[in-house]
């Protein structure tokens, strides 16, 4: 009975013993516990205003992008609609050159004046095709010098007054000689 | 144990076990349950933080932005689209008013043709006149128009 007792004694020495050593490594580190724990609550408050800073810099350029693409849709949508517009324009310029060849030139052949009509269409619609801006601009010089070359032919024939079996020659070289790009 | 005149021993020392089985079940139980308890509660605790919550609005706008990105290539994609099937639909128009005019002017120099051309050359090209008109092919219309011209000039 008393070896058992002595063992319990021990054992209630050594537990007791180890709690001090543990209180005294507490009380040991307590000062470096305290810094690290306000540290952490330091650091975690830093984050919090970096995240918080981000956040509102992130919900700025948000609205911007948002007034940027609605404002650059607008503006699309706009040039979509001229580019129809004027499409349309072209279109009818082209159908009043056409009338105006055939009312110059009374004798030529209404294939002649579709061919050219046709020709002055697909120009147009290879410069409206067209991606590449310096394709499209060669287009579109060749339109406008078939343009310029169709009304200087109906301009010679009204003013010079020339035989009514003439045609317009200069268009239908421009059309011979297609350039190809 | 009947020896040590304990009758009821056996008995007892079976229902001490089964309740200290019974115990360290409960106790197993309870402490599972608690641990449980204890990491919903910090889970709930961690998520509804203050740096939690202002990391998923951060991850919230991120996501807008891109998702406004897309939205905007999305639209010019389909504003484009839209510009360019209205101006083919004006272009086909065009083409078929141009086919209607020359196919009828076509049909006008053929009728006055009539007379000089053999009955099966005129119906030949009336033929060929109203297929390049249904097919809509405005250069064969004008290849057929400059071969009439021809046959009109000699």
């Amino acid at each position: 009975m008393t070896t058992i007792k002595n063992w319990a004694l021990a054992l209630l020495k050594s537990f007791h013993a180890l709690k001090d050593e543990n209180l005294l490594w507490e009380q040991n580190n307590q000062e470096q516990r305290t810094r690290l724990k306000h540290t952490q609550i330091l650091a975690a408050k830093t984050l919090q205003a970096q995240l918080k800073k981000k956040s509102v810099i992130l919900e700025h350029e948000l609205t911007l992008l948002r007034t940027s693409n609605d404002a650059k849709v607008a503006m699309l949508k706009t040039k979509c609609k001229q580019d129809i517009k004027d499409y349309k324009e072209y279109l009818n310029s082209l159908e009043t050159l056409k009338n105006s060849i055939q009312n110059s030139f009374d004798h030529l052949p209404e294939a002649v004046a579709f061919t050219i009509h046709h020709h002055a269409k697909q120009l147009l619609n290879q410069m409206w095709e067209t991606d590449n801006f310096e394709h499209k601009i060669h287009h579109e010089l060749q339109l406008i010098k078939f343009m310029t070359t169709i009304h200087e032919d109906t301009h010679r024939h009204l003013e010079e007054g020339t035989s009514s079996e003439s045609i317009p020659e200069k268009t239908l070289r421009l059309i011979q000689n297609k350039p190809t790009f | 144990m009947l020896l040590l005149s304990i009758p009821k021993l056996s008995e007892m020392i079976t229902q001490l076990g089964l309740v200290t089985l019974l115990s360290a079940f409960s106790l197993l139980l309870i402490i599972g349950l608690l641990t449980i308890s204890k990491l919903i509660g910090s889970s709930c605790i961690i998520y509804f933080s203050a740096g939690q919550r202002l990391q998923r609005r951060l991850l919230f706008i991120l996501t807008k932005q891109q998702q406004l990105k897309q939205l905007f290539y999305f639209k010019k994609e389909q504003i484009h689209y839209v510009t360019e099937h209205t101006r083919k639909r004006l272009l086909v128009a065009d083409n078929r008013q141009q086919i209607k005019t020359l196919s009828t002017a076509i049909s006008n120099d053929l009728k006055s043709l009539k007379h000089q051309l053999p009955r099966n050359h005129f119906l030949q090209l009336q033929k060929e006149n109203i297929q390049c008109r249904e097919q809509q092919d405005i250069e064969a219309l004008i290849q057929l128009q400059q071969k009439i011209a021809t046959i009109h000039y000699t």
